[in-house]
């Protein structure tokens, strides 16, 4: 609720999870091509994060790990964390995995999440400061939302170093300054 | 912080790190009879012409502009000093060297408002940014050494420098904080969630709550 007119917060909710229900339910159009309206019990589906949280926690569902979670993707991280293409993935990799977290049987995702980031931030995004921004553009595709913003923040601060340094206007005229009285 | 400009990453711009920077006292040598100057922050003068007194560097670079001061150059831009400093933090996995704490802006303003008083500027010009860049490089790699959610320590990090990644070193620090926090209360989260289900059972069926 603390995050609640936050537009990332709002993005990581909408995306979707695999569930499975425990209930059947009746009178709700989940799947629009369906020919009856309503879910039968042990029906795999996929619901938006935010449905998905809510039947949770009415026990009517069990979350699966989405497939962005998965095995393949683990063993690409335990490779070579810095080269996986996480954005494709899942946009906000880590936020939703921090969101799904306490609501999933499985435990490892965690230390998942913390590992994958200690090696892309040290890998890639301490490179910020001193890299140009020619060869950052070349990992940049593969950033998260969460790392993106990491880079842009220290991308930002760069380049109006870099503005101050090389001078410009000293000073900078107030704007009402240079307008001439009107004639009455 | 009051007055940056852009209050949602915390960052100053330049501008403003230079204009605090602008109280930090340097020696002048007057060439007016001037009363002493009442501020806020202290009284400046009386300025008498060939007695070298304290300023401000706003005062300072104000007066030099009008033609009325020379600047006594501080002891740590000299040719000597700069050297040894820049040598110092070449040195591998060394620390940073102890300067002004907006030894940046200092030079900045040095170099653009008292060209005649430096000795060997050009020399002087180029060290300070070799400097600027070692130190920026090391602390880079400072960055890159952030293990989680501990306590960092770096000294002697000038203000400008500090300005530079205050808003990435935040945010990283917030991520780590973030993935950290979890993997501490792993345990307590098992038990928290193996109750839970329990609980749930033996009460009657909650209805959906009405909206």
């Amino acid at each position: 609720m603390a995050k609640y007119y936050d537009i990332d917060d709002i993005l990581i909710e909408e995306e979707f999870a695999p569930v499975i229900f425990h209930k059947p339910v009746n009178g709700v159009t989940i799947d629009p091509s369906a020919e009856t309206s309503c879910v039968e019990q042990g029906a795999k589906v996929e619901l938006p994060f935010w449905l998905a949280h809510e039947l949770h926690l009415r026990q009517a569902v069990s979350i699966n790990l989405p497939a962005c979670f998965d095995q393949k993707t683990r063993l690409e991280i335990q490779a070579d964390a810095a080269c996986v293409d996480l954005r494709s993935r899942c946009p906000y990799f880590y936020e939703f995995g921090c969101k799904l977290q306490p609501l999933v049987t499985d435990r490892t995702i965690g230390i998942l999440l913390s590992t994958a980031f200690k090696i892309r931030y040290k890998e890639r995004l301490t490179k910020v400061f001193t890299a140009t921004h020619l060869t950052a553009s070349k990992f940049l595709p593969f950033l998260t939302k969460e790392e993106t913003n990491l880079y842009e923040a220290a991308h930002l601060s760069m380049t109006t170093f870099r503005k101050w340094r090389t001078g410009g206007p000293r000073f900078q005229r107030a704007s009402i300054l240079g307008r001439k009285r009107k004639e009455s | 912080m009051a007055g940056q400009t852009d209050p949602h990453i915390s960052l100053f711009s330049p501008e403003e790190v230079e204009f605090m920077g602008e109280d930090e006292l340097v020696e002048i040598v007057p060439n007016m009879n001037m009363e002493p100057l009442n501020f806020i922050a202290g009284d400046f003068g009386r300025f008498v012409p060939q007695i070298p007194t304290q300023v401000p560097l706003w005062l300072a670079v104000a007066l030099k502009r009008r033609g009325k001061c020379t600047f006594r150059p501080p002891q740590w831009l000299s040719v000597d000093n700069l050297t040894q400093i820049l040598e110092a933090e070449r040195e591998p996995q060394s620390k940073f060297q102890p300067l002004p704490f907006s030894y940046v802006e200092i030079a900045r303003l040095l170099f653009d408002h008292a060209r005649d008083d430096i000795p060997d500027m050009y020399m002087v010009r180029s060290l300070v940014e070799d400097i600027r860049d070692v130190r920026l490089h090391k602390l880079e790699n400072n960055l890159g050494s952030f293990q989680g959610t501990s306590a960092v320590k770096m000294d002697n990090v000038s203000a400008m420098e500090v300005n530079l990644v205050r808003p990435f070193a935040r945010r990283a620090l917030e991520a780590f904080y973030k993935h950290d926090k979890p993997e501490a209360d792993t345990a307590d989260r098992d038990t928290r969630s193996s109750r839970q289900p329990r609980e749930a059972n033996n009460e009657p069926r909650r209805p959906l709550r009405q909206r």
